[in-house]
């Protein structure tokens, strides 16, 4: 190889790195690779030596798709390299890509729905997001009506999600045409009143389309609210950040929607009728040895998970990010107090800690939030004292002083907001854990009761099983490993996107 | 036109999403079902081992109409303090009559002030004591009535099912016809061997087993998981209990047993090729000391006392055993008739004797089978009671050395201090280390040489029936302790180990899909079984609201949740006693009852 072209080939690289659209090209393309062979694996049935025919089926068409995204990849690499931008031809592709919905390949349509616009806003990828997660929420409740009976509120509830979804296509549509990296007119608002019906349903991505559109009506008007669209423009360029948060949002729906189109009997009655079956339409992850339906258990599992996950953060951030604020601002003795206790804190074993608390007060869904919590309250203030330790040195926190505030809204009001992000992205960082911690308490017999849907406690029972009914402990695992994964891409992007250590 | 397509789609959707069946419509197809109603709260208190047995109990209750309050405990000790607190309800609990005979099942859980029992009713106490000085053909009735009482009448209790009893063995190892299950007794080592017989010297037999500490190596010192096993193996007793639990003389101290007219005397001769074992040198030594009458007598004797030990956990399985003597005159056995059939003892004894009995030695000395000269031995009870021979299979009626027993046992009963004197059997002596001082003899057909927390290690009783079908097959045995279910299966199935007694049910199949393993089950005596607080709640003043609960249970899904592998129960007695009688939920009963509660309160 000649000099020349090892050049060529290292600019080459570096414009194709600069380029989000291509990197998000193979992106697409690496993961839908993978969910072809994982499909194609799956559709041989290994013990008769022959091939199950619908999901073959499904993994030839996701072949194609993945084919295609090749050569669209190929296609935006020669275009880049050529021209420097994406052609509007090769955009067109992204209509034939979209298709692929039918057959379940969401990373070719996440991928699509941004080769299609020229410049998408955050706005317009989390709108594609919203009705993406919607679409999978409706797909997850029909698989009900497989079962023997469904709920009395479910068809009402298909019904709503179902014109919801048109509502979302409406949103999606006025998004793509009328808003853009610009200032917004103030009658773009009415978009307000469906994204709040749609934040019912608990899809987050609605309220961060609210408040991009509230921050682009009012950017000239408020200087602080500046870095909202380049924080979340790093976010969403970020492919497997963007998986992570559309992982999350849906296990946050799914949680508030399966209180009405999931029947909770299915989850925790048993049925010694149905004792450990494999799955099929009817029980899409298979049965326990109870005879109860894991796919429903999983479901519900989810809002446990998530919740006892997110409270038992937000919890000791408070309390933690106060001491830590107090600390920090407070001269050497109140600091000296409040962290050496904290320090004390600090040497128990977190999880120790937490067994024996479940231990003295029994094992229920708020103790289990308090013994979680406790053990990580010094970890929080530590953070939060650096930070305030140095947001207090700043000019405008002297200029405050010498204009008379007072020490709780100099605190409150000038440090704190500022000193925040490092807590984001911690706090983004550990939810993981907590997830994590929650599922093994259970694991061990320490969370929540038995019989209660949790991911810990499906996998314990799984765990019973692995070798013979594999699937009872598979599922429950993927899904504790996908949420702790999904908390863990979207902390690092809030981590590239706060910068906490340069601000 | 587009106006025109969402209507088409949205009409479309209304129809399709109506076509599905929703839970009340589902619901209403049943309507000969009984309405549940809304219950009171029933707290349930259990153990976390038993978690499984708990869901399905609060399943049921649950579909009843109960509101059910599970209060799991990590293990026993915390479970025995919320028990004894009252905080329950319902309790769950298992019991099995290791000794194979229904007194047993019930006379220490049902009768008034009985070691377990927390009822008080003397028309119970009644049958119990009826029932203990019947033969079988008697107290069948008998026992009959005492379930109904319990059970039916008064729902004192709420049984579930019965266990079944379950190993697995290394087919490729072990030869697997040679491997018992018995429903009562524990393992016996010493008929088992190897496919390969060129092994049985070298290679030792492994066994595993959960518990690493002995409570005690003194047999009436303990009657739990963790010695059940060793001292079944390490003493040997008058009689044995066969695979279905008949009392047999087969393979124990006795060549023959034989019940008296009244039953209420039990004659039994001994075998002379029996020798005590002891440890020398990490070997297993010949004593030459014949296991006797006289070891006999003062085993029995200790056995019975309640200050004989301290810590004596099994005298109240001996109670009943007025009196052990040596038959010293041979007309005695001629002249006492046999409950069966009339026959004198005598020829009852002789039975497949080698040599007839001529004379009968009180002395160890004289003894000798080969010349016609036997020990004879008499056990008398303070009423018929026919099942003391059951007692007398178990293992706390195990030989014991009186000589060496009396020997190391020189502390006083009274003042007995755990940390400085060394009863006979305690585990210290054969702990690897400093206080290791095996002072062993052993009666039975292994003796222990040491142990540590991983393993114990036996060696054969080169004394004990020699050059018989009851010698020992394999010279080693070792004792690997597992923990955990999932460990023992894994040691199992890589050889390490080469039995694994009481394999879980959730564990069948994996043990099915082995080429390798064999397993075994057979119904056991273990039942599980609810018992009601009666104590100050609701549940103990009101029958009738006991009685709801009681209908409320169904069997045959425990049955299907252990996948056939369980039966159905009435009591403790239902696995020992054949009363035909079954308990079937009813939820219309369930109803009935709850709503006279109602009235009543």
């Amino acid at each position: 190889m000649d000099k020349g072209k090892k050049e060529r080939i290292n600019n080459h690289s570096i414009v194709l790195k600069g380029t989000p659209i291509f990197t998000q090209a193979n992106f697409a393309f690496v993961l839908s690779l993978v969910l072809f062979i994982i499909l194609l694996l799956s559709s041989i049935n290994y013990t008769t030596g022959t091939i199950k025919p619908v999901m073959f089926g499904l993994a030839l068409t996701n072949g194609v798709f993945t084919l295609f995204q090749w050569f669209i990849t190929r296609k935006i690499k020669k275009d880049i390299l050529a021209d420097g931008f994406v052609k509007k031809s090769t955009r067109r592709f992204g209509y034939i890509q979209i298709i692929g919905l039918l057959a379940g390949n969401l990373f070719v349509v996440v991928f699509s729905f941004q080769l299609v616009k020229k410049e998408p806003t955050a706005e317009y990828i989390f709108a594609c997001y919203m009705i993406l997660t919607q679409l999978v929420m409706i797909a997850l409740s029909a698989l009900n009506v497989f079962k023997p009976y469904v709920t009395d509120l479910f068809p009402i509830s298909m019904l709503a999600m179902f014109v919801l979804t048109g509502i979302q296509i409406a949103v999606l549509i006025i998004i793509a045409r009328y808003v853009d990296q610009d200032r917004l007119s103030r009658k773009m608002l009415f978009l307000l009143i469906p994204l709040i019906l749609i934040t019912l349903t608990g899809n987050i991505f609605a309220v961060l389309i609210a408040l991009g559109l509230l921050v682009k009506v009012n950017k000239h008007y408020n200087p602080k609210t500046g870095k909202w669209d380049e924080i979340w423009g790093i976010i969403t360029r970020n492919s497997t950040a963007m998986l992570g948060m559309f992982f999350i949002v849906l296990m946050f729906s799914i949680s508030v929607v399966s209180l009405f189109t999931f029947d909770y009997a299915m989850a925790i009655e048993n049925n010694y009728s149905a004792i450990l079956q494999q799955p099929t339409l009817e029980y899409p992850l298979g049965t326990d040895n109870f005879g109860r339906d894991v796919y429903s258990r999983m479901i519900f599992g989810a809002r446990i998970s998530l919740v006892v996950g997110i409270a038992s953060t937000l919890v000791p951030a408070i309390i933690g990010g106060i001491l830590g604020a107090l600390a920090g601002y407070y001269s050497e003795k109140a600091d000296n107090i409040i962290m050496r206790l904290l320090d004390v804190l600090y040497a128990v074993p977190g999880l120790l800690l937490a067994i024996a608390i479940i231990a003295a007060f029994g094992a229920n869904t708020v103790n289990l939030i308090i013994a979680l919590s406790v053990g990580s309250i010094p970890t929080y203030a530590r953070t939060m004292r650096a930070n305030v330790l140095m947001v207090s040195n700043y000019e405008f926190v002297d200029a405050a002083r010498a204009l008379g505030t007072g020490d709780r809204e100099i605190i409150f009001r000038y440090i704190v907001p500022n000193s925040l992000s490092p807590m984001i992205v911690k706090a983004t960082l550990t939810i993981g854990t907590a997830v994590i911690a929650t599922s093994s308490l259970s694991y061990l017999g320490l969370g929540v009761e038995p019989h209660i849907p949790e991911w810990g406690n499906i996998l314990k029972v799984g765990s019973t099983f692995l070798e013979t009914h594999s699937y009872v402990a598979i599922f429950p695992g993927f899904a504790i490993i996908a949420l702790v994964l999904s908390f863990n891409f979207l902390g690092d992007a809030l981590r590239d996107a706060l910068d906490p250590k340069v601000d | 036109m587009k106006k025109r397509w969402i209507i088409m789609i949205l009409s479309l959707m209304v129809v399709l999403v109506g076509c599905v069946e929703t839970k009340s419509s589902s619901n209403k197809d049943n309507s000969e079902d009984v309405e549940v109603t809304d219950k009171i709260e029933i707290e349930v208190l259990g153990m976390s081992s038993s978690e499984d047995d708990l869901n399905i109990v609060r399943d049921q209750l649950a579909k009843s109409g109960f509101d059910v309050k599970l209060n799991l405990q990590p293990d026993y000790g915390s479970f025995k303090a919320q028990e004894d607190a009252g905080n329950y309800d319902l309790s769950l609990s298992g019991w099995t009559t290791v000794t194979g005979n229904p007194d047993y099942a019930i006379r220490s859980l049902f009768i008034s002030d009985g070691d377990n029992s927390k009822l008080n009713d003397e028309e119970l106490d009644e049958l119990i004591n009826q029932a203990s000085t019947e033969t079988p053909e008697e107290y069948q009735e008998t026992y009959k009535q005492f379930e109904e009482k319990l059970v039916f009448d008064n729902a004192y209790t709420v049984p579930l099912y019965t266990n079944y009893k379950t190993q697995a063995i290394h087919s490729e190892i072990l030869d697997e016809d040679t491997v018992r299950l018995s429903k009562s007794r524990s393992l016996a080592w010493e008929p088992i061997d190897f496919n390969d017989t060129s092994k049985r010297d070298e290679d030792p037999l492994i066994v595993s087993q959960t518990e690493s500490s002995f409570t005690s190596l003194d047999p009436i010192k303990g009657n739990d998981g963790s010695i059940n096993m060793v001292n079944t193996n390490m003493y040997v007793r008058l009689v044995n209990l066969t695979d279905d639990d008949e009392v047999t003389s087969e393979g124990s101290l006795s060549y023959n047993h034989s019940i008296a007219e009244g039953n209420d005397t039990y004659y039994f001769v001994l075998r002379d090729d029996v020798n005590f074992a002891k440890v020398e040198d990490g070997e297993a030594v010949d004593t030459g000391e014949l296991v006797s009458a006289e070891d006999v007598i003062f085993s029995l004797n200790r056995a019975k006392d309640p200050d004989s030990v301290p810590d004596h956990r099994t005298y109240s399985l001996h109670e009943h055993i007025k009196d052990i003597e040596v038959v010293s005159d041979i007309s005695e056995l001629e002249s006492t008739k046999s409950s069966n059939e009339g026959n004198p003892i005598i020829e009852e004894l002789e039975q497949d004797l080698n040599q007839d009995i001529s004379s009968l030695a009180t002395d160890k000395e004289d003894v000798d089978n080969s010349k016609g000269s036997y020990q004879v031995l008499k056990v008398t009870t303070t009423e018929p009671f026919p099942q003391v021979l059951n007692y007398l299979a178990h293992q706390s009626a195990g030989i014991v050395s009186e000589e060496q027993v009396k020997s190391i046992n020189t502390y006083d009963v009274e003042s007995y201090d755990v940390d400085t004197d060394i009863a006979y059997g305690d585990q210290k002596t054969v702990t690897e280390g400093n206080s290791y001082d095996n002072q062993l003899y052993a009666s039975g057909p292994y003796i222990l040489i040491e142990k540590d927390d991983y393993e114990a290690n036996f060696v054969k009783n080169p004394g004990y029936m020699a050059e018989t079908e009851n010698e020992a097959k394999i010279e080693h045995v070792t004792m690997s302790f597992i923990k955990d279910d999932d460990s023992k299966l894994a040691a199992l199935r890589n050889g390490e180990v080469h039995i694994f007694y009481g394999v879980p049910q959730t564990k069948f199949d994996v043990v099915d899909n082995d080429d390798s393993l064999k397993r075994q089950s057979i119904p056991s005596n273990a039942v599980v079984y609810l018992h009601f607080n009666m104590d100050d709640r609701d549940v103990s003043e009101s029958v009738d609201l006991r009685k709801s609960i009681l209908y409320t249970f169904n069997q045959q899904e425990f049955i299907d949740y252990y996948d056939g592998n369980a039966e159905k129960a009435i009591s403790t007695l239902s696995p020992l006693v054949d009363i035909d009688t079954e308990l079937t939920a009813d939820p219309a009963k369930v109803e009935e009852f709850y709503e006279k509660y109602e009235e009543n309160k």
